[in-house]
């Protein structure tokens, strides 16, 4: 790892260290390093010895804020760092009164995309040693020798689209912002599939349905999926058969999606957990897509003051279907 | 396909099924039969309140369950008898009619639209061509669980 | 599972003429938990009423399917059939297949099945049904107006004739409102304050009316039958009880303000009554331009008051009481026309709006009734009235017909031309609505007896040319250009709502148009009732309207107020919504969709890990719930829930009915 990065972990460490031994915080979520070299883990965080471990690398994908729905349960005041979708995901919560904010403090990190080990993998041809970044590309250090590749081409897809990579909500910001981007990828794969005829969509989605194991993976990263009982384990009403049937798999992608219609902040924790790899980031962009274009822009997660839009309306509304 | 839709091309008949508010759509159906218009019997109407009543699980359950095309009526924007109740579908049904087209169900196959009570011509015309489009674009396999069984 | 007993009516030939009655009985005997199938050629009659009835006792039945004509039609009376068999009355289903079924479709081939499978889909919600009781609620026998002017100052009075205690709540010093700043009014010339000023006094006197003026509302909590208000009563700094309203305090004071009721058109004294009628006949002090509580000195009004009713203490105070309805009288206001910068008001002393006009008029007004130019002092020979400032303005005012200006106006010139006789009155207009009694006939006067030129076309410019000011504008049915050197514009400034109209509305739960107009709950049968139950609207909080429209629906609001408060017990819906406390997690969504404010947050303590936890889940009010079921729809996790329409009762229906095409 670069050295810059040393040198920002270290400013991380101190700047949480104070508050965590000071007693303003009872918990620190951060991340720490995994088995392997491209995996990096939450930490929690309670001790001196704790923050040690504390790790900020490209491979810091895993979105914290989800976190304190079980750690505040068990601590009085938690503090998270949070990249823009971390950030957002704690709006999304907030918002959804999930999270009391008084009790949460929130050290803002600005994110440079997370890189994705397996399109690094496949770029480096042969066993992926380790990396290293400069300007802008990623040294590939393989047992054969060294590759460069466009660090952009290297991101996992959920940092492709990612329009904010600054937190959007914080108490103190432990780097320096790096400002918004430009994403002309986030509605690609959309488009790509709208553009297709309806029976070539339903061949598509069929298809990445039906790798679907409903381990609900998606919905334990997802900041959106906050109930208490998920619709797909009542009993009564059953609204979820528990077969393995395409129709099931229809039912919950659709509605775990429209759930998050006006909601989603777009982080793309579920298709990064989704151990088959279905492109259920494409079901979220999609109703982001439509919502903005049928009632405005609206980024869920940039302001939690602002009304989620299938809450409120405007009489003069468009309307998907013919109003004649 | 990966359902097996076994109905005999031939003597196939669409299943609709209508949600219509208590007060205006359903009152309109009222109206129609009052006025002894006529439509195809495919049509099945189940009463709900109101449109806002109307949670997309139930047009996917109908799908499910062997619907070939499922209609929400309301009052039209404004005259809700719980004033707001059809400003929230319309936003509520416009996301989601969206996102089942988007997974490839034709857009005919669920409508949504705003009959008044005094509409009953409205909704013999809306029951009828609806029935018509379904017709010209057959059974629905997309969604439906193959293991639920139809009596005809 | 249960005992249902299904019943099917051929009511005469209309079902049975295209249903096969016999098929349909037999078909909804297998239906499952079905355990009785009867048919009777008139089931809503008394003796069809009598054959469910038997059928519950003998077959002991604990739910019905009937299967008739639509619900919206004789649910009701199947309903209080099985209550009075002893049985619930919500555990009764009715399944539509006359309108829905026999009636339009003619072939029995087709009608049968569909009537078929309608029976099921009944049967199966029905299997479902739980027993529900609408809830009872208490009234509190006394109601709120909000509001002095003749809006609720009529509503009170009604409300205290047919015997029930009424509480006005009057931001001003004095009741009276709009009306007491006017003079006369159309289309009978009637003196305003000779018929106002007698029912203030009666509001006054009524044992049972209580005013609260200089007071505000400040909270509304509660619902229909119980609403909890809390009342800011204004400190006067005059002591109510002891003041004789002699007037020597007001006489006596040295400093002075812009009188509000006289547009600003006159000053009042620091201590003062609004107008000379005021009810109650107590003054109050104004402590931005009193010399006391700007500078800590002076107390000449304390000083002179034979009384000593004066009392520079005094503190705000706050009331609280319980109301079982509530009527918004809360009055209108006047656009301020200098967005309109070619009539040049605010810019001349001679450019007045018809109110500040109007004051002219009055005897105890500005000008002591003279009709004097404010420039000069002279009175005016040529009066330009300009209608629709404001309103039908898509562009820059309001979409609207302020409704009472082509009124006025013709009133205004009439009496221009009584107090200045060699005056003359020019209106410009885009169309003059006199619908009402009597009024075409009294603008048809002005115009042709009292000389008063009406000119179709709309004025471009006005300024001031010496000792004039030059009104430029078009006739558009002859194309001409005008051009009047008049002495004195009267601009018919639009009727608008109360800037604050909708925080007022707010506070009791009403909803206001997009011109901040409260909302009616229906805009032909339901004019005076809005969608928070109890809380009701009269007079031009509502939309511009005249005196006798304002009075007709004050009456009409305080009948309504009226019927609340006769009851012993309110009967509530009882398909509301209900929430699983327990599965709440508490995202507050249901509470932003529903209409009525029925929900609201609430904490509850859990156990977790030996210990308790604290936490916030929604809570519905079952006497504000309407039944919509709006919220069962943004609850994701399905943890709140309709009673009568549940999601289990749905899924069931569409089961159901997917199970036969």
């Amino acid at each position: 790892m670069a050295e810059h990065n040393l040198e920002q972990i270290e400013k991380i460490r101190e700047a949480v260290k104070q508050d965590l031994l000071g007693g303003r915080i009872d918990l620190l979520l951060g991340w720490e390093k995994g088995h392997y070299w491209w995996q990096s883990r939450p930490l929690f965080a309670q001790s001196e010895e704790d923050l040690e471990k504390l790790a900020w690398d490209s491979f810091c994908a895993v979105n914290l804020s989800r976190y304190l729905l079980e750690e505040l349960k068990e601590h009085n005041k938690v503090g998270v760092l949070v990249k823009g979708c971390d950030a957002r995901a704690f709006n999304r919560l907030l918002q959804d009164n999930m999270v009391p904010r008084d009790r949460v403090i929130l050290y803002g990190l600005p994110c440079p995309g997370m890189l994705d080990y397996d399109r690094l993998a496949a770029e480096a041809g042969s066993v992926l040693l380790s990396i290293t970044e400069e300007n802008g590309q990623v040294v590939l250090i393989t047992a054969e020798g060294e590759a460069k590749a466009d660090r952009d081409e290297m991101l996992l897809d959920k940092c492709r689209g990612c329009i904010y990579p600054d937190p959007a909500v914080y108490d103190q910001m432990l780097l320096p912002p790096q400002g918004e981007k430009e994403s002309p990828e986030r509605f690609k794969k959309v488009e790509e599939l709208e553009a297709m005829s309806a029976q070539e969509r339903f061949a598509y989605w069929e298809k990445e349905l039906s790798r679907c194991l409903r381990c609900y993976a998606c919905r334990q990263a997802c900041p959106y999926c906050s109930c208490r009982e998920c619709f797909v384990e009542q009993e009564n009403p059953r609204w979820q058969g528990r077969a393995y049937q395409p129709s099931e798999n229809f039912m919950f992608h659709l509605i775990r999606a429209y759930h998050g219609a006006g909601r989603c902040i777009d982080c793309g924790e579920c298709e990064r957990s989704c151990p088959v790899g279905i492109s259920l980031q494409e079901l979220n962009r999609k109703l982001i897509k439509d919502i903005n274009e049928l009632y405005g822009d609206y980024e869920a997660g940039l302001d939690a003051e602002l009304e989620p839009p299938l809450l409120t309306y405007r009489p003069d509304d468009p309307a998907a279907f013919s109003e004649k | 396909m990966s359902t097996a839709v076994n109905e005999n091309a031939a003597g196939w008949e669409p299943l609709i099924v209508a949600f219509c508010c208590n007060w205006c759509s359903y009152a309109g159906g009222d109206m129609a039969g009052t006025s002894r218009m006529s439509y195809p019997a495919n049509v099945k109407v189940i009463r709900v309140p109101c449109s806002s009543r109307m949670s997309p699980m139930f047009i996917l359950r109908a799908f499910q369950r062997g619907a070939d095309g499922v209609l929400v009526a309301g009052c039209h924007p404004g005259d809700c008898h719980y004033s707001t109740g059809n400003y929230h579908v319309r936003r509520r049904l416009s996301a989601f009619k969206r996102l089942v087209e988007f997974t490839g169900v034709e857009p005919d196959r669920f409508e949504v639209r705003w009959i008044s009570s005094s509409e009953g011509d409205k909704f013999a015309d809306e029951m009828a061509d609806m029935t018509n489009k379904i017709k010209a674009l057959g059974p629905n396999g997309k969604m439906r669980d193959a293991r639920w069984q139809n009596i005809t | 599972m249960p005992r249902t007993g299904v019943f099917i009516c051929h009511c005469g030939t209309n079902i049975a003429g295209t249903v096969d009655i016999d098929k349909a009985v037999e078909a909804s005997r297998n239906f499952p938990g079905v355990v009785h199938a009867d048919e009777y050629r008139y089931l809503c009659s008394e003796m069809g009423q009598d054959i469910i009835k038997k059928a519950i006792e003998e077959q002991d039945l604990d739910r019905v399917v009937v299967g008739t004509c639509s619900p919206r039609m004789h649910e009701a009376t199947f309903r209080k059939a099985a209550a009075e068999a002893g049985l619930n009355p919500y555990l009764l289903e009715v399944a539509n297949i006359r309108e829905h079924c026999s009636w339009v479709h003619k072939d029995m081939g087709e009608a049968t099945p569909k009537a078929i499978s309608l029976l099921r889909a009944a049967a199966a919600k029905a299997a479902l049904n739980t027993a529900l009781e609408a809830p009872r609620l208490d009234v509190e026998k006394r109601a709120l107006v909000i509001g002095g002017g003749i809006a609720g100052i009529q509503a009170a009075l009604d409300i205290a004739e047919a015997g029930y205690e009424v509480d006005i709540v009057e931001r001003e010093p004095s009741i009276g409102g709009r009306m007491a700043q006017l003079e006369k009014t159309f289309p009978t010339l009637d003196c305003s304050a000779c018929i106002l000023t007698p029912k203030m006094v009666e509001a006054a006197q009524h044992p049972n009316v209580n005013l609260l003026t200089y007071s505000e509302v400040e909270e509304v909590k509660g619902f229909v039958g119980q609403f909890d208000v809390k009342i800011k009563k204004k400190a006067r700094y005059v002591d109510s009880v002891k003041c004789t309203g002699c007037g020597i305090c007001w006489e006596k004071c040295p400093s002075k303000a812009p009188s509000e009721f006289e547009m600003g058109l006159a000053k009042r004294k620091s201590i003062y009554v609004p107008f000379a009628q005021a009810v109650p006949n107590v003054p109050v002090i104004d402590r931005d331009s009193c010399l006391y509580f700007r500078k800590g000195r002076c107390q000449i009004c304390e000083k002179e008051c034979p009384p000593q009713a004066i009392d520079y203490e005094q503190q705000d105070e706050i009331i609280e009481r319980r109301y079982g309805a509530i009527i918004m009288a809360t009055g209108f206001d006047q656009l301020d026309p200098t967005i309109y910068g070619e009539y040049g008001y605010g810019q001349h002393p001679d450019i007045l709006t018809g109110l500040e006009f109007e004051r002219l008029f009055n005897a105890s007004g500005p000008t002591g009734g003279k009709i004097v130019r404010l420039s000069d002092g002279k009175p005016p020979k040529k009066v330009v009235f300009i209608q629709c400032v404001g309103s039908r303005d898509k562009a820059r005012g309001m979409n609207y017909c302020s409704k009472i200006c082509c009124m006025y106006t013709a009133k205004q010139a009439v009496l221009l031309k009584e107090k200045v006789p060699d005056a003359k009155s020019y209106v410009f207009y885009i169309d003059v609505r006199t619908a009402g009694k009597g009024y075409e006939e009294f603008q048809r006067r002005a115009a042709e007896e009292y000389d008063v030129a009406y000119l179709r076309g709309q004025v471009g410019k006005i300024f001031p040319e010496e000792d004039h000011l030059v009104v430029r504008g078009v006739d558009s049915l002859s194309g001409r250009l005008i051009e009047i050197n008049a002495d004195m514009v009267v601009l018919a400034a639009a009727s608008i709502a109360r800037c604050d109209a909708p925080e007022v509305g707010r506070l009791v739960g009403i909803n206001s148009d997009s011109y901040n107009f409260f909302n009616e709950a229906h805009p032909k049968l339901k004019p005076v009732e809005t969608h928070t139950a109890g809380v009701f609207i009269a007079g031009a909080c509502q939309s511009p309207k005249d005196i006798p429209d304002t009075v007709s629906q004050a009456s009409a609001a305080a009948v309504k107020a009226i019927g609340l408060l006769s009851k012993d017990k309110l009967q509530g819906e009882a398909c509301t919504a209900e929430v699983n406390q327990a599965e709440c997690s508490g995202c507050l969504y249901c509470e932003a969709v529903c209409p009525y404010s029925a929900i609201s947050p609430v904490e509850i303590e859990e156990r977790y890990h030996g210990g308790t936890l604290k936490r916030t889940v929604a809570e519905v009010n079952p006497a504000l719930c309407k039944g919509c079921g709006s919220c069962t729809v943004a609850c994701r996790s399905g943890t709140i829930n309709l009673k009568g329409f549940s999601n289990e009762q749905i899924l069931a229906e569409v089961d159901a009915i997917c199970l036969q095409r």
